[in-house]
């Protein structure tokens, strides 16, 4: 066998240990690479950290599933960690049968690291004052024209039962009058419906989470100024954490920035293989 | 009289809630906000429909003993002993609902779908090759933007990721936007035939 076929015909077990070797790495050595930041995720910060603080409330519907979990759960731990630092409510909510256990781990995560070191109320982030988890609705597109005219309507009691007319935070935000954006994190079209409809019809603006392979589509949105931001795959919420660390929202980085290591290091492999590939291939057509 | 009454309430309905969401009137919000309600309604009953419908598929499986029955078993067993656990001893974060979800069932999806970066890999290197121009331009193309997303491209070239940002900013953009121009079209033409009675097949049947 000829070298340049020899490289055209790596055993896949070989590429399978190198590739589970690469995405170890960064987890028992960490190291950081300083991100680039780009145009829409800093669009997203910008738009957030331009609200005033205890005002109107973000929607953040978070439909994202365990598949997609290691790009989307750091962006929803990274945006909730920026609306509770600097006092923006939070409304969240679930469209995915899959998502409430990943949502209220989520803002468990978050609320438990902040309240941990509160001296004071004003430290701290209380549920139903500061934020509140409505749990899953059936119904999506329906359920988000219907928020549009009453958020009880459609969600009557929150993810624990609780009656949403007795807590405070809701008390006040009965529609999207009383919504600054809706973000939604997901791995699906999701963000699309909140264009079509809630957009379309109450001019509520629209910011999204995506994993990598969605995010294409929605470039032509982000240029309409239909979407206000949108953070896209694993470096989306590498960046975004990368932002908070820099403004001092938060002390350390999140689980993005490994993960995007880890990432980056199986992006080389692939690249690295499709060469090898690729130089087998001319050689060998070179001599038929 | 089985056919025309469905299409007659899809015609009337499709009409009625075109012109609904043009006009902001106090009797148009109010029906539109019944309709919405039975929707949500509606697709709680197709979620109940499902549950169904998965029962009776592996039970089937398991009754007649067919090819892998203990995965439908399985599959049951879960649903059920999920469900009973929920309702018995809640949901909260600290229940033993919340405890399986995230230590079992999230694990284990994450891994199912991290499985794909094996066989990508693999398969991006015996069949991404530059066979001819449009494979050549779609095998840059990839390697810019794979590259330029990269934390580290800066320290490749200061303007990799501007270039990489470009490609997704241009030329994705543009034949993006294509697709969806050409969906809508496309969903506006069906949507019309089906008001109109033009397409029949979500009836079911013969004509």
């Amino acid at each position: 066998m000829r070298w340049y076929e020899r490289i055209a015909a790596i055993d896949r077990r070989i590429i399978y240990i190198i590739l589970s070797v690469l995405v170890i790495i960064p987890f028992f050595i960490p190291f950081t690479m300083k991100q680039n930041i780009m145009p829409q995720t800093q669009r997203l910060y910008n738009f957030i950290d331009s609200l005033p603080p205890n005002d109107k409330a973000i929607i953040l519907s978070l439909d994202y599933t365990p598949q997609t979990m290691p790009e989307t759960h750091p962006m929803a731990i990274a945006i909730l960690s920026h609306c509770f630092a600097k006092n923006i409510p939070v409304v969240g909510m679930s469209f995915d049968p899959q998502a409430p256990g990943l949502a209220i781990d989520a803002f468990t995560t978050v609320v438990d690291g902040i309240n941990l070191n509160a001296l004071t109320r004003e430290d701290s982030v209380i549920y139903g004052e500061d934020y509140v988890y409505l749990g899953w609705k059936s119904g999506r597109v329906a359920a988000e024209i219907q928020m549009g005219e009453s958020i009880a309507d459609v969600f009557p009691r929150d993810y624990f039962s609780i009656s949403i007319d007795s807590l405070p935070l809701m008390q006040r935000v009965k529609n999207y009058k009383q919504v600054s954006i809706a973000i939604i994190i997901a791995g699906a079209d999701y963000p699309q419906d909140w264009i079509l409809y809630p957009q379309a019809r109450y001019g509520v603006r629209v910011g999204a989470g995506l994993t990598a392979v969605m995010s294409p589509k929605y470039y032509p949105f982000l240029q309409t100024g239909q979407l206000s931001g949108l953070l896209s795959g694993m470096k989306g919420a590498a960046e975004y954490e990368t932002l908070l660390l820099k403004n001092g929202y938060v002390k350390q980085l999140g689980k993005a920035e490994t993960g995007m290591n880890s990432q980056s290091l199986i992006h080389i492999l692939i690249i690295v293989f499709i060469i090898l590939g690729n130089i087998g291939f001319f050689f060998s057509r070179k001599r038929k | 009289m089985k056919r025309k009454i469905p299409l007659a309430i899809c015609l009337i309905m499709g009409v009625v809630m075109i012109i609904q969401f043009f006009i902001p009137h106090p009797i148009s919000l109010a029906f539109n906000r019944t309709i919405n309600n039975w929707v949500i309604v509606l697709m709680a009953f197709a979620l109940i429909l499902a549950i169904g419908n998965l029962i009776r598929h592996h039970g089937i499986r398991i009754s007649h003993r067919q090819a892998n029955w203990p995965y439908s078993a399985v599959t049951l067993l879960g649903m059920f002993a999920m469900a009973i656990i929920g309702l018995i001893w809640g949901i909260e974060p600290e229940s033993l609902y919340q405890k399986i979800y995230l230590n079992i069932f999230a694990p284990l999806s994450a891994s199912m779908f991290a499985l794909l970066a094996y066989y990508m890999t693999s398969a991006a290197y015996r069949a991404f090759k530059a066979r001819s121009l449009e494979a050549t331009l779609l095998l840059a193309s990839a390697f810019v933007v794979m590259i330029g997303f990269m934390p580290f491209a800066q320290y490749l070239h200061p303007r990799l990721p501007a270039f990489a940002e470009w490609i997704m900013q241009v030329p994705n953009m543009a034949s993006q936007r294509g697709i969806l121009f050409g969906i809508a079209f496309g969903a506006i033409a069906t949507a019309m035939k089906i008001i109109l009675g033009i397409e029949r097949s979500w009836l079911g049947g013969k004509e």
